[in-house]
């Protein structure tokens, strides 16, 4: 019989409240109540401990994104107006709370974590954020949780290697944009190929500039790629990067939209994947951050296996 | 599509006299690989290459005075000895087809570009012309995707693949009809289209009776 050891889960009911439409849009409020309902009810659920965050601070958000845009922002979805930029961009009224919200959850993980509170966090948040970008919001995406988290661990906790591990199916733009020239953050994105996915960025040849070259690893995966390259690559040229960079602090920007049965992407990885990356994850936070790591949820719309996904890399994550 | 517009504009140009040391050093500190050489006027003359330099250069294993002799001769030898005179160029009306076949039909690194008076107006290199088509196909465009139809040779096939984007307020940049590489060379029409929203498009796209191929969409 398995056993998990406690996890921590921070995430509100007001993630609801940002509307897209629901016009088709992917990126719907139920995504969150099929894995809450999923964790709640499934093995895990003894050994949750749920947690609401607060709203971000507006310094944390000016350490990623400019003033400007976050004026634009706010005033866009408190005059009604249904997209930023794109009609992707699906905002209401609430949308700007909303992501403050999600940007506040990486923040409170990350105290709980040192003060010794909690040791494994998932932010289970929306809006996501790993496309938005220092003054535009792309895919779905307004502020950039994982960046503004990154950027509160080494602004507060003084974290000078932080490594930020994304799986989701797309390329992180906004991470790696953030991060491009900063050697203490080493961004590692596994995700479908640029020239067949959006954002159409993430080639293997970026890896860096600057005084941050050589702290960007992106593995692009192919249409039809599944279990056997990401598991690969996860074997070799990732835990090769990570013993190498030898992280502080461990954020993982965690999206399911690589699933088979996920329409957003090219993909095709089943659900026992995620367990895998999940244990991989506790294996880089026992040797390097004293058990610690940061997770925060991104894409995945199939809301089935968003749900099963989740619950088997937070199983992966804390199996004892 | 004009190399006017992708060259990179008023090149650093020598003057023939210019003592090949001098010449060496402006390509070294600008980490250029040709000079275009040009007359008082600044019509085109010649050009140098870094190739040609290291030909003059004496051999690394020559040392003493025999080293010392042979850089003091080229000291006093001007550029307009080494220089290249069978002279290729661009005008400021050719095109980045005509630039292709150019530097692939003759092998060379980069084209001047002149005006009518043959002044040197702007140099194109491999490097400038594999920036501009990247740039012509969407290339790195934040944001977007490249989605493959299978073109069946329909009737109004384009219009309803335009129409498709359009009614999803969906902005493409790049549309190209071509013919699939591998098995039997179906044609395909790529579009590169910033959208993210992918079930949208599947849906409308079946509804519009259009086949989408491979790449990021999958029927479930």
């Amino acid at each position: 019989m398995a056993s998990f050891r406690p996890l921590t889960i921070v995430t509100h009911p007001r993630y609801l409240d940002h509307d897209t439409g629901g016009d088709g849009h992917p990126e719907v409020p139920k995504r969150m109540k099929v894995i809450w309902e999923r964790l709640d009810n499934g093995p895990l659920s003894n050994i949750i401990h749920r947690v609401s965050p607060e709203p971000a601070a507006r310094e944390w958000l000016l350490s990623v994104h400019t003033q400007d845009y976050l004026l634009r922002l706010e005033e866009a979805c408190l005059s009604g107006k249904q997209m930023l930029g794109h009609p992707d961009n699906r905002i209401s009224y609430d949308t700007y709370e909303v992501a403050l919200l999600a940007a506040g959850a990486g923040i409170k993980g990350i105290d709980l974590m040192e003060h010794n509170e909690a040791e494994r966090v998932f932010c289970c948040v929306r809006p996501p954020g790993h496309h938005a970008e220092a003054s535009i919001a792309l895919g779905f995406c307004f502020i950039n949780n994982v960046a503004v988290a990154a950027r509160y661990w080494q602004k507060v906790y003084g974290k000078k290697r932080i490594l930020i591990f994304d799986y989701d199916a797309h390329h992180g733009n906004g991470v790696q944009e953030c991060f491009d020239q900063d050697p203490n953050v080493f961004y590692i994105s596994i995700h479908e190929h640029p020239t067949f996915s959006f954002p159409g960025t993430g080639y293997a040849y970026e890896t860096g500039t600057g005084k941050g070259k050589g702290t960007t690893l992106n593995i692009p995966l192919l249409p039809g790629a599944g279990d056997k390259e990401i598991m690969k690559a996860l074997k070799k040229q990732i835990t090769c990067a990570v013993e190498n960079f030898k992280p502080q602090a461990l954020i993982v920007a965690a999206g399911f939209d690589g699933h088979e049965l996920d329409d957003m992407s090219g993909l095709c990885f089943s659900t026992n994947v995620f367990g895998h990356i999940g244990t991989y994850v506790d294996a880089w936070a026992t040797r390097y951050c004293e058990g610690k790591s940061l997770t925060l949820l991104e894409g995945g719309y199939h809301l089935k296996t968003l749900a099963m996904g989740v619950e088997t890399y937070l199983g992966g994550l804390s199996l004892a | 599509m004009y190399v006017q517009y992708y060259m990179t504009p008023n090149p650093i140009t020598i003057k023939p006299s210019i003592p090949i040391p001098e010449a060496r050093e402006i390509l070294k500190r600008h980490d250029f690989r040709h000079l275009p050489v040009v007359d008082s006027q600044g019509r085109l003359v010649g050009i140098v290459t870094d190739r040609d330099i290291r030909s003059a250069y004496p051999s690394s294993v020559l040392s003493g005075p025999e080293l010392e002799e042979e850089l003091s001769r080229l000291a006093r030898t001007p550029v307009q000895e080494i220089m290249s005179t069978y002279l290729l160029s661009l005008d400021m009306e050719s095109t980045l087809d005509d630039a292709l076949l150019l530097l692939e039909h003759q092998k060379i690194g980069a084209l001047p570009v002149l005006d009518e008076g043959r002044v040197v107006r702007g140099i194109l290199s491999i490097r400038d012309l594999l920036k501009a088509y990247g740039e012509l196909f969407g290339l790195r465009e934040k944001g977007s995707v490249l989605i493959a139809f299978k073109d069946d040779g329909s009737p109004g096939i384009l219009m309803r693949i335009v129409r498709l984007f359009e009614n999803l307020d969906i902005p493409f940049t790049r549309l190209l009809r071509t013919k699939d590489k591998r098995g039997d060379a179906k044609g395909i029409i790529y579009v590169r289209a910033r959208t993210y929203n992918l079930n949208q498009l599947n849906g409308a796209a079946s509804k519009a009776g259009l086949e989408l191929l491979g790449s990021s969409i999958k029927t479930t």
